[in-house]
């Protein structure tokens, strides 16, 4: 299997606070990885450098050989590494079509991007139907639901034919039903993406996951399939008093 | 359909003003499109891309500055100097002036001059991620010291009095009614000409774009695409719209000054907009007009009260009707449909 992100010793200092204290990180092609950790355990920090929206004052970020670090947010992109956010940001006065045709134009030259959009294109449809949005391509995307502009993003996000999909928290503040379609559309992408997800949810995680990176305080604490993260103490411990491990462990005794 | 409707009216109207206006009104009236075209592009910019432009002054001026340079060698004497020279005793045509004899050089710079000062301050600008009020702040100290410059270099640029006296435009006798109508219609069609290419812009990928950057700079980059690109040309497309503007201008109103490109006539420029709604260029456009004519009617005899009356309609504006008189139309449009459609399903 060959290596596609890359992560060395990477170090992110916040006006004196460590948020990324040497972190090392493999993902290979093709692979589903899940990355849990408490809160403040630096996932999105994590996200942020590899797709420079944050400078690391040392470490490096190779995606299929090339150096991120220091690359501008627009270029990352273009080499192939899309994201979505903790909270799914969508632009609210375009309709939920245009903002899938914007995401799926960016490789347009200036003067094709003058001209108008003529029709839907094969991908933004299908697009749209992954995203269970056709009947909404032409509302503004202001009146999605909170659940429907993160399918919106992860649509926007496949639009744009990345090698790495990174998702900050797709399933958070999702009901248990659209938890599920997430899932399944999730494992859809993973057949033919590079994805890595950041995800808090246990039973989300125990349904979908294969390997398991946890963090704790910058570092990998550990790395593993989904029952040998849930079985390590030091994992227990870092998660103790938080709901989510014991409720799975609780639920796991039943 | 109604929006059809409307413009059709008032490109009619821009028709007959020729035959059914005095000289005097034809001019005041060919100045407020002057001021309109300038509106189309601070709508582009502002409106649609969410740059408060506090400075189009400048642009305004260079295109001014490029067209009336061309203009006073043309009528130049005997020295081959303009008037104002031979007066400060300049004895020789400054460097800067000789390629304007020109009339193809002058044309292309009342486009390329604006353009190209737009083009690399936007560049330096916004890659360094300057937006909101900084630029703001930043666009409207540029007017001022363009001013300064101007008034500073007297020798080359007028100073104060800036250049004025013009009496042909290429052929047109400026002094003759026939002349001064067809500055006008100049002034209406490349009017109509701007609005045309504005909307082209908007309604293209580009101009979902440019909201797009307004609403979310940074989201954008995460789509792939460099918002200080789509920002740097959205802001050249104003400036050189400017410059248009500025350039016919001269021929109108018979004068560019320093007077006319200060930090004063470029907030001026922005009320109008801002009155007729920035988000829509009909209502930018009618804004300029409506705003501008306003000016002239109080100012006959009111000329002190109108600086303030202006700054409270920008105020009340700005507070009561964010999307000003255009906001307040397509409310009511919408407010009837919905009224329209609920009688029709009762
Ligand atoms: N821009 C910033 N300035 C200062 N501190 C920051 C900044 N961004 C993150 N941090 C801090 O860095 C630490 C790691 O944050 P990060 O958002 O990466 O955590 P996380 O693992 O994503 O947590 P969560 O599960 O809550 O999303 C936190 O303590 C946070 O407060
Ligand atoms: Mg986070």
């Amino acid at each position: 299997m060959t290596v596609l992100l890359d992560v060395r010793g990477l170090r992110v200092v916040f006006s004196g606070f460590v948020a990324l204290d040497g972190l090392d990180l493999t993902v290979e092609e093709g692979e589903l990885r899940f990355l849990i950790g408490p809160n403040g355990a630096g996932k999105t920090t994590l996200i942020d450098v590899v797709t420079g929206l944050t400078r690391p004052v040392a470490g490096s970020v190779r995606f299929g050989g090339t150096e991120l670090v220091g690359r501008r947010e627009h270029r990352i992109v273009r080499l192939g590494v899309g994201r979505t956010f903790q909270t799914a940001t969508v632009f609210e006065e375009l309709t939920v079509l245009e903002n899938l045709d914007l995401a799926a134009s960016f490789r347009l030259s200036l003067p094709s991007l003058l001209r108008k959009r003529r029709g839907v294109s094969d991908e933004v449809a299908s697009a749209l139907e992954t995203a269970e949005l056709t009947a909404l391509a032409d509302r503004p995307a202001g009146v999605l639901s909170h659940g429907q502009r993160q399918w919106l993003e992860i649509g926007m996000l496949l639009v744009q034919r990345p090698r790495l999909l990174l998702l900050d928290e797709p399933v958070a503040g999702m009901s248990k039903d659209e938890r599920e379609r997430t899932g399944e559309l999730l494992q859809r992408i993973a057949a033919t993406h590079t994805v890595v997800v950041v995800e808090h949810d246990m039973e989300f995680l125990r349904r979908y996951a294969r390997k398991v990176t946890v963090m704790h305080q910058g570092r990998v604490l550990r790395e593993g399939s989904v029952a040998e993260v849930q079985d390590d103490p030091e994992v227990r411990e870092v998660y103790l008093g938080r709901s989510a491990v014991r409720g799975a462990a609780a639920e796991e005794v039943s | 359909m109604s929006s059809r409707i409307a413009l059709a009216l008032c490109v009619l109207l821009l028709a007959v003003a020729p035959f059914t206006l005095s000289p005097f009104r034809l001019g005041l009236l060919a100045k407020y499109l002057c001021f309109a075209i300038v509106a189309v592009g601070i709508a582009l910019a502002w409106g649609q891309g969410g740059m408060l432009v506090l400075g189009q002054g400048v642009f305004f001026g260079l295109g001014g500055y490029a067209m009336g340079m061309y203009l006073k060698l043309s009528e130049a004497g005997s020295a081959g100097l303009p008037d104002f020279m031979v007066w400060s005793g300049v004895e020789e045509l400054p460097a800067l002036w000789k390629p304007f004899a020109n009339p193809v050089f002058a044309l292309a710079a009342v486009v390329l001059v604006p353009g190209l000062v737009a083009f690399l301050l936007g560049l330096l600008v916004f890659r360094q991620r300057v937006r909101g009020a900084y630029f703001a702040i930043l666009s409207q100290a540029l007017a001022a010291a363009f001013v300064i410059l101007l008034v500073g270099r007297q020798g080359i640029t007028g100073g104060t009095n800036g250049l004025t006296n013009f009496s042909r435009f290429f052929q047109l006798d400026l002094t003759d009614p026939n002349g001064q109508r067809a500055v006008y219609a100049i002034a209406a069609v490349v009017l109509g000409l701007v609005y045309l290419v504005a909307r082209l812009v908007i309604r293209g990928r580009f101009g979902r774009l440019l909201v797009a950057v307004r609403d979310g700079e940074d989201r954008v980059r995460f789509l792939g695409y460099d918002p200080a690109v789509v920002k740097t040309v959205t802001f050249t497309m104003s400036a050189v719209m400017a410059g248009l503007a500025g350039a016919l201008f001269v021929p109108i109103v018979g004068i560019i000054s320093p007077a006319l490109l200060g930090i004063v006539p470029s907030l001026e420029l922005l009320v109008g907009v801002a009155v007729g709604g920035r988000f829509v260029l009909a209502g930018a456009i009618g804004g300029a007009i409506l705003v501008n004519y306003a000016k002239t009617a109080f100012s006959e005899d009111f000329a002190e009260g109108w600086l303030y009356l202006q700054g409270g309609l920008f105020v009340l504006v700005l507070v009561f009707a964010p999307k000003g008189l255009a906001g307040l139309v397509t409310g009511a449009r919408e407010r009837l449909a919905a009224r329209v459609r609920k009688e029709r399903v009762a």
